[in-house]
C-alpha cells in the first residue's frame, strides 16, 4: 500500500506539473509542447482535472451499482456499506466536476452557470445522488436502509449513462466537444494524450485510495454502533 | 503586485494546485493511519 501511494504521489505530481508547464503553442516543434485547441487557448489546461473527475464519478456510481447488485444477491451488510462508500466519493467527485466545469465556464462563457444541457443533466445527477443519500438517512432500521438503498443505487446508476452521456450529445450544448468528439475522435497530440491519460489513471488511483479509507472508516463505525446497541 | 500576479498566473494556479494536491496527499496518509491505528485497537 505504501509503494502504490508513493507512486501515486509521484504520478499525480507529475501530472500538475506537465499540465501547467508544458506550453501551449501554434505550431509543434518540440515534444513537449501542446497543440492550440481553437476557442479554449491556455483554458484548455483545466480538461487535464475537470474530465478526470467526470470520469472518476463515473467509475464511483459504477462501483455503486455493482455492490448493490452483491447485497441484494448475499444480503451481506458489507457490501452496503462498499456501494453506499462508492455512491458517496462518486457525488463528492461530481460536485467537483461541476465546481471545476463552473470555473471554466465562467472564462469560456462568461457566467459561472448557464443551464447549458451538460451543467443541467450534472445537477439533474448531484440531486439523485443526494436523494440517495436523503433516503439512507431516513430508515433506522440496517436491513430495510441497505435494501431500500440497493434498488435505488440500481435505479440511478441506470440514469446515470443517460444523464452524462447520452443527453448531453443529443442535445445542442455550449460545452466544448474538439477534444473527444461525438465522432469519437481525439484531437490531441501524443503528449497531450499521454498527460491526460496519465491523468484519467492518477485519479482512478486516487479514487481507489480514498474508497478504500471511506470503507474501512464505515466498517468501524458500523461495528462500533452495532456494540453500543 | 496585480501586475505581477497577473503576468504569472499560470506559475500561481501551478503553486496552488501543487499545495492543495500535498495537502490532501498527507492528510489522507494521516488518515490511513490512524484508521490503522483503531482497526488493531478493534482486534485487541
Amino acid at each position: 500500500m505504501k509503494v502504490f501511494q508513493a507512486i501515486l504521489g509521484f504520478w499525480l505530481t507529475a501530472v500538475i506539473l506537465c499540465a501547467f508547464l508544458f506550453p501551449i503553442v501554434p505550431e509543434i516543434t518540440r515534444w513537449y509542447e501542446f497543440p492550440v485547441i481553437p476557442g479554449l487557448e491556455q483554458k484548455a489546461r483545466i480538461l487535464f482535472f475537470h474530465v478526470p473527475l467526470a470520469w472518476t464519478s463515473v467509475v464511483g456510481f459504477v462501483v455503486s451499482v455493482i455492490f448493490a447488485i452483491r447485497y441484494l444477491r448475499t444480503k451481506k451488510l458489507d457490501d452496503d456499506i462498499r456501494s453506499s462508500s462508492a455512491a458517496g466519493l462518486g457525488l463528492l467527485f461530481c460536485a467537483l466536476t461541476t465546481i471545476t466545469g463552473s470555473i471554466w465556464a465562467k472564462f469560456s462563457w462568461g457566467s459561472f452557470w448557464n443551464w447549458d444541457p451538460r451543467e443541467t443533466s450534472i445537477f439533474v445527477l448531484l440531486l439523485i445522488y443526494g436523494a440517495y443519500f436523503a433516503l439512507r438517512s431516513s430508515v433506522q432500521e440496517d436491513d430495510k436502509k441497505a435494501t431500500l438503498a440497493a434498488v435505488y443505487a440500481i435505479i440511478a446508476g441506470v440514469t446515470m449513462p443517460f444523464l452524462m452521456f447520452v443527453m448531453p450529445r443529443i442535445i445542442a450544448s455550449l460545452h466544448p466537444d474538439p477534444i473527444i468528439n461525438t465522432q469519437g475522435k481525439v484531437s490531441m497530440n501524443g503528449t497531450m494524450l499521454t498527460v491526460f491519460l496519465s491523468s484519467l489513471a492518477g485519479f482512478t488511483g486516487l479514487y481507489f485510495w480514498i474508497y478504500s479509507l471511506t470503507v474501512r472508516l464505515a466498517r468501524l463505525e458500523f461495528k462500533r454502533s452495532s456494540e453500543g446497541e | 503586485m496585480y501586475q505581477f500576479l497577473q503576468d504569472n498566473s499560470l506559475y500561481l494556479v501551478l503553486a496552488i494546485s501543487l499545495m492543495g494536491w500535498a495537502g490532501i496527499f498527507f492528510y489522507l496518509k494521516r488518515l490511513g493511519a490512524r484508521i490503522s491505528r483503531l482497526e488493531k485497537q478493534d482486534k485487541s
